[in-house]
């Protein structure tokens, strides 16, 4: 899938933290080992009980659109052609305590709506340094 | 607190738009700190204390230096880089003077966007580090995006139509043209261009964005004792609070939280609740408050959190006129505040709530016993103020 941002936009720099969530290729949540408790972003230590080991859970990908903006100024040069476009909160369905950011990448703006449903997919996109990420995104369900 | 420490001056650079200030930085800051100490009939020998917030980049290292202060006993900045932190200051000196660290603290901010760029400009760095990894690479890169998904949610939740938002949008307009401080002074504002204006980010337009600006502003505190002997009547710090809810910022986002288990919030629901306690007065009690505006829809957010109204009633409340001044209920911003007046990060609310107690703003209320002043919404710790005439 190609990218919805304009080639060449900034890409997540990746570390111990977020590897998992932008190189999987899956839709992946970070879980306690210790309690269960399901968080995002990734954290060092668990929000709920204060551990520090974490399992990654794959969600089912399905969420609706919790909220959004519609972004038409671009903020920086590259982004002239690409506005108007959407950026959405996703609540996940099966995860309903995630909350996610993401595009949605294959209707028009003007369609986004809270409460819309959406499935996750992924867009595969080698950076300017050869390392290669899968970003989140979103279709209409 | 509780009238242990007072404001005994205010003073402030001009306010330019980016780029249009002819002094540096440091120079903007140092006047507004030399005004405030003239203001109060003190000198810069007296200072013994110097507060920031929004990691300003005016360090009391270089200041105090600067302004020949003989001895500094304290020196402090509030955590958070926005306006969030606005109100912050004036409870670090507050704290300060009241347990005995300093004498007389200058709180202040200074803020050139023309000479070190602007705020609503996005980098491209090809990879982006931490928190913001998760959203950059989405385009969603600068402010009106997190405080435009917040305010988008609270909207649906509550029946909040872009006519709330104009409301604020056009009492800060309204508030300006008579005060010849504001950038916006004599550009007056209608409806009509409010909703003409070009979408930024929906749910905001151009006239729901702060400004971006070139100045600073201070205020310098004392003990109540000492305000009593000099020139100004003091205005008194009757409580202020600073703080978060719970996992506030989880999800990131510059502190909107969007995995925060209240998310929307503006993050002064426990905020409010201690600077209620503490004051020993509630919301139906102020005169005249000041909400720094970020975003019009984030100040519809605190004022409902701070418990001016409820959610459900804030866009009828805000069109019966209750937050204009002279007639309001409730007149806000009432320099023009950061939409039309100018964009200090919040340190001008704070020098015109305390103008409100001395009687000398340019939309005076009558009668002012207290005034709120309301840091940046949205942005976290959040921070509030409120100012007192009686100790």
């Amino acid at each position: 899938m190609s990218r919805y941002m304009p080639e060449g936009w900034n890409l997540p720099e990746i570390d111990d933290l977020n590897r998992q969530f932008f190189t999987s290729g899956k839709l992946l949540v970070q879980q306690c080992t210790e309690c269960g408790t399901v968080q995002h972003l990734p954290e060092d230590v668990c929000h709920d009980c204060h551990a520090m080991t974490f399992d990654w859970v794959e969600a089912s990908g399905n969420g609706t659109i919790y909220s959004y903006v519609i972004v038409h100024h671009p903020v920086h040069d590259m982004l002239r052609e690409r506005v108007p476009y959407g950026v959405i909160l996703v609540q996940l369905d099966d995860y309903p305590s995630i909350r996610i950011v993401g595009n949605l990448v294959d209707v028009d703006p003007s369609e986004i709506a809270i409460g819309k449903p959406v499935s996750v997919s992924f867009e595969e996109v080698e950076g300017a340094d050869g390392e290669m990420v899968t970003i989140p995104q979103w279709v209409a369900a | 607190m509780r009238g242990t420490s007072a404001i005994v001056g205010i003073g402030e650079s001009t306010y330019y738009k980016p780029g249009g200030a002819t002094e540096t930085e440091f120079q903007l800051t140092i006047i507004a700190i030399k005004r405030a100490l003239e203001d109060a009939g003190l000198s810069m020998k007296d200072v013994d204390g110097l507060v920031g917030y929004a990691e300003d980049r005016n360090e009391p290292n270089r200041l105090s230096a600067a302004l020949g202060n003989e001895r500094t006993r304290y020196a402090a900045l509030a955590w958070g880089g926005g306006g969030n932190g606005a109100a912050a200051p004036v409870a670090l000196a507050d704290m300060a003077i009241t347990a005995g660290y300093a004498d007389c603290v200058v709180a202040f901010r200074g803020l050139a966007q023309g000479q070190f760029g602007r705020f609503g400009r996005a980098q491209l760095v090809q990879r982006v580090p931490g928190e913001r990894a998760y959203r950059a690479p989405y385009g969603h890169a600068s402010a009106p995006m997190s405080y435009g998904i917040q305010a988008q949610r609270f909207m649906y939740e509550h029946g909040v139509t872009y006519d709330a938002l104009a409301e604020i949008s056009l009492a800060s307009y309204a508030h300006a043209q008579h005060n010849p401080r504001a950038i916006a002074y004599g550009r007056p504002l209608t409806r009509e261009d409010y909703f003409n204006s070009r979408w930024i980010a929906d749910p905001f337009r151009l006239f729901d964005c702060c400004r971006e600006s070139d100045g600073a502003a201070a205020v310098v505190l004392t003990s109540a004792e000492r305000a009593r002997d000099l020139p100004n009547p003091p205005v008194y710090v009757r409580a202020a609070a600073q703080g978060m809810e719970r996992r506030a910022n989880a999800g990131g986002s510059d502190g909107s939280g969007y995995n925060d288990p209240d998310f929307p919030t503006a993050h002064y629901r426990t905020v409010a609740e201690d600077l209620w306690r503490r004051a020993g007065y509630g919301p139906g009690d102020v005169q005249v408050a000041q909400f720094y505006e970020n975003f019009t829809g984030m100040v519809v957010m605190a004022i409902c959190e701070m418990g001016f109204v409820e959610p459900d009633e804030v866009e009828s409340w805000l069109k019966a006129g209750n937050i204009r001044w002279p007639d309001g209920a409730l007149p806000i911003n009432t320099s023009g505040g950061n939409l039309a007046e100018a964009y200090i990060h919040g340190m001008s609310l704070v020098n015109e709530g305390a103008r409100q107690i001395r009687g000398e703003s340019t939309c005076q209320v009558d009668d002012v016993n207290l005034s709120l002043v309301v840091a940046g919404p949205g942005a976290i710790p959040a921070s509030t103020v409120l100012l007192s005439k009686d100790p």
